[in-house]
């Protein structure tokens, strides 16, 4: 059964009203100063702490102090905006806007913070890695293209998401049907 | 014949295909983005730059700061700071490299440049351009709210404080990243478009039905 564009239209609206609202919402909870304090520091202290062991494994020599990782010719601190939280945010304000079952909502959310942090993990180390050896194009690599990137895998993580969910919900609903008939 | 099942919720949603092929595209778009942004971002400041101090200066008496682009940065001028202080600089691409984002998810689509579908990025494109503009303007009134010591103490409240920096940290952890999925969900998305069936299309598939 299909629907006409307009009731499309209607459900989509819906959808990024529900998201914009989430979005504040995370944002607000994420900003408050308890939630940053006893949360997003020590979480983003333990990404510098795990890119540190990394970069060492890899043979650059790093020592990680707090939220910043440092070497004796370059150092990074990893601020809000760079930990994979603000991402996070955009992916959870979209997958809680899609209507899909609750279960189901949470695996999503468990599995697509996993793959962002593993990603962001990935973007700090090689941003570091260019800083110390390739100076000049730090600035352009963190803020326009790591940043996109990361986004972007977001954004296709919660496509990918959506599309599963929509084609589950179809399969579940058509075994229902199914079943009432007998 | 069976009676048809009503969809459920997420089946009413229409969701832009995800393929090897848009990835590609997404890729060329985002990579032609890229290369559009670093040549153009220059210009690109001056109009925002312009734009941000005009409405800022609507709500300033007498109108005193003064915004110019340049190498990377929005630098913040007012005619009443002693001359000779050091003038705050503003990083640009914070403000702006989300085009290259917004770029590259409507360049998933298929036929991306299709004049219709070029003229919903182009839209989109301007009311990006609309956020910039705004959000350099709360990052302006930012500053001046929480930067410049007993100055800003004298002129902003406790609500405008918390207000004018609050805004642009929003832009900054949320809105930013957000701006370009929200425009490219609103605009750009062709699959919600009305499909348009040619005359003569319904019957010659009745027909090669029948043939085939």
């Amino acid at each position: 059964m299909s629907e006409g564009p307009g009731s499309a239209r209607r459900r989509s609206l819906g959808f990024l009203l529900r998201f914009v609202v989430l979005l504040v919402v995370f944002y607000l909870i994420v900003a408050s100063r308890p939630v940053n304090d006893a949360v997003i520091v020590p979480f983003t202290a333990g990404i510098a702490s795990v890119s540190g062991r990394l970069l060492n494994a890899l043979g650059e020599r790093a020592e990680v102090v707090g939220t910043e990782i440092r070497s004796s010719s370059f150092g990074v601190n990893i601020e809000n905006g760079c930990n994979g939280v603000e991402t996070a945010l955009l992916f959870g304000a979209a997958v809680l806007a899609f209507p899909s079952s609750w279960p189901r909502r949470l695996l999503g959310l468990l599995a697509g913070f996993v793959a962002i942090q593993f990603l962001n993990l990935f973007r700090v180390i090689t941003l570091f890695w260019i800083g110390l050896h390739r100076p000049a194009l730090f600035n352009s690599s963190h803020t326009v293209i790591w940043q996109s990137v990361v986004v972007l895998f977001g954004v296709l993580l919660f496509l990918f998401w959506a599309s599963r969910e929509r084609r589950l919900s179809a399969e579940s609903s058509t075994a229902d049907e199914r079943s009432r008939r007998g | 014949m069976t009676a048809a099942r009503p969809p459920t919720a997420s089946e009413g949603f229409r969701l832009p295909t995800l393929s090897a092929r848009a990835a590609l595209r997404g890729l060329a778009g985002f990579l032609l983005a890229l290369a559009f942004w670093f040549g153009f971002s220059r210009p690109y400041e001056t109009t925002v730059a312009a734009a941000a101090q005009a409405l800022t200066n609507l709500f300033e008496s007498p109108d005193v700061t003064r915004l110019s682009a340049g190498s990377g940065e929005f630098r913040l001028d007012r005619r009443d700071f002693p001359p000779g202080s050091a003038r705050p600089g503003l990083p640009a691409p914070d403000i702006h490299f989300n085009f290259v984002l917004l770029a590259a998810l409507f360049a998933m689509e298929p036929r991306p440049l299709e004049g219709r579908h070029l003229a919903r990025f182009l839209a989109a494109a301007a009311v990006l351009w609309v956020i910039h503009v705004i959000a350099l303007v709360f990052q302006i009134q930012s500053v001046y709210a929480t930067s410049l010591g007993a100055w800003s103490n004298a002129h902003y409240g406790r609500f405008a404080t918390n207000f004018w920096a609050t805004g642009w940290h929003f832009y900054q952890i949320a809105g930013r990243f957000a701006a370009p999925f929200a425009l490219w969900w609103f605009f750009g998305r062709r699959d919600l478009e009305p499909t348009v069936e040619k005359p003569g299309h319904r019957r010659a598939k009745k027909r090669k039905r029948r043939t085939g």
